[in-house]
């Protein structure tokens, strides 16, 4: 635990000294690059996401819940208990839920599952922090999914037919912004091009260090919807997990950037 | 008994809608909707058979959609009470340069407060097109419902989508129109 208060002690100097310097580069990557780079420097080798992935790590190993488990035994695809690569492996079909998951949601299954956790219970910083975890070990892997399972193939076109859809007071669509308008800003942030750039979907969950705030997917298509005024999805749903292998497919051979660290 | 008379109509259009309107989310679509929450899919089950049409075609209307599809947009264009498209062009200022209101120059540069987007077109200067009643024909009904000269656009349909009053969007065609505007008297912030 002193390890991590003093990761926390670093982090937060850090951020603060950013926020005093930050000028601002034209192209995001770029300047994430510059920001990053800054960053690491006055934290002494220590990034902010760091800390997620080492809260995240004490949460996964713990023994929790009504059950005493750890979520050592959770199965993300690749087995019980092997997480290296699993992150460029989701959404797929899982036999025991019987459904399509994403990162959030199979962290959600084996919360409640093997540690015994009440849906109402889970909290969501402790998803996050393990979604940071499991994605520090995915870093440099490539994306793959390949929905060949009815039920993948399914829920991909039904992802498709939603990133297109237009509806409520503002007409919002996710095609809108993400196809007709990639590369133009309103606001500080030019939209990314989801189907031809392979990196925009291969750096969640991601620090933002703008906002300081640690997000997944599921937050990103979140704030999307929250934007424009309209409800947005319920975490772990699955129109959120629709749109995130729809995503993630367009991403297919991208190396992800993990835990990502963008504006 | 009259009152049921009255609602006879309405109840006829409503059919009339729901039968011949386009339709792009299918039961399973509706399913998928539905599992992501109680507001989300009362919102989203909504969609207007135009955003319906924006949707299947993925925002480039075919030819023979697009005619009668700008037409109805047209159609749907109400005016200020007074018939003046020109307000108040400081209240048009408030409505132009707020985030929860117009936001007008997230998307679009050309205001002397804010630094302007480029997903819309540049406004700098708007108003070297004069006040001509069709100069302000048009931008009042661009601002009310775009879709009826830019079919599937991403921008707002102001009026249509209840998000300002025709009086409101008067004001901010005001604010982009008269020449004492600060719109078109200060410079235009940028990147």
């Amino acid at each position: 635990m002193g390890r991590f208060w003093r990761l926390v002690g670093a982090v937060a100097l850090a951020l603060f000294s950013l926020m005093v310097l930050a000028q601002e580069e034209d192209d995001p990557a770029k300047e994430a690059e510059k920001q990053k780079k800054q960053l690491l420097e006055q934290s002494g080798g220590i990034l902010p996401s760091d800390l997620y992935v080492e809260q995240g790590e004490q949460l996964f190993k713990a023994k929790r819940g009504p059950k005493n488990a750890s979520l050592e035994a959770c199965d993300f695809g690749r087995g019980p208990g092997k997480l290296e690569g699993v992150v460029g492996r989701l959404p797929r079909y899982f036999f025991d839920t019987r459904r399509v998951e994403d990162l959030d949601s199979r962290i959600r299954t084996c919360m409640i599952r093997l540690q015994g956790f009440k849906p109402e219970e889970i909290s969501r910083s402790e998803v996050v922090a393990i979604a940071f975890y499991i994605a520090s070990l995915s870093n440099e892997q490539p994306v793959v999914v390949r929905p060949l399972m009815p039920q993948e193939k399914k829920l991909y076109e039904l992802g498709e037919r939603l990133f297109y859809l237009r509806a409520g007071p503002r007409d919002m669509g996710c095609a809108t912004c993400h196809v007709t308008y990639v590369g133009k800003r309103a606001g500080v942030l030019p939209y990314s091009d989801l189907l031809k750039d392979k990196r925009a979907a291969s750096h969640w969950p991601a620090f933002r260090y703008s906002n300081d705030q640690a997000w997944t997917m599921a937050d990103r298509i979140r704030a999307c919807y929250a934007n424009l005024g309209m409800p947005a999805p319920d975490f772990y749903s699955e129109p959120i997990i629709a749109l995130t292998l729809f995503m993630n497919v367009q991403a297919n051979g991208a190396r992800m950037d993990l835990p990502g660290f963008i504006r | 008994m009259r009152r049921i008379y009255l609602l006879i109509p309405l109840v006829l259009l409503g059919l009339a809608l729901g039968q011949t309107g386009p339709s792009y989310i299918d039961a399973e679509l509706q399913r998928l909707i539905q599992a992501g929450g109680q507001s989300y899919a009362n919102s989203l089950l909504k969609q207007a058979p135009d955003q319906a049409l924006c949707s299947i075609h993925r925002n480039k209307l075919p030819a023979d959609v697009l005619g009668p599809f700008i037409e109805a947009q047209r159609q749907t264009i109400k005016y200020p009470a007074d018939g003046k498209l020109m307000g108040d062009w400081k209240q048009g200022d408030a409505i132009f340069n707020t985030l929860a209101r117009g936001n007008c120059f997230s998307c679009h540069v050309g205001s002397p407060r804010n630094i302007g987007g480029n997903v819309g077109p540049s406004l700098e200067k708007y108003g070297q097109r004069g006040t001509s009643e069709a100069v302000q024909k048009y931008t009042y009904e661009v601002i009310y419902n775009t879709w009826a000269y830019f079919p599937c656009t991403v921008m707002y349909r102001f009026g249509h989508g209840g998000l300002l009053k025709p009086e409101e969007i008067a004001h901010v065609v005001a604010y982009l129109l008269d020449p004492a505007s600060d719109f078109n008297t200060k410079p235009a912030l940028k990147r």
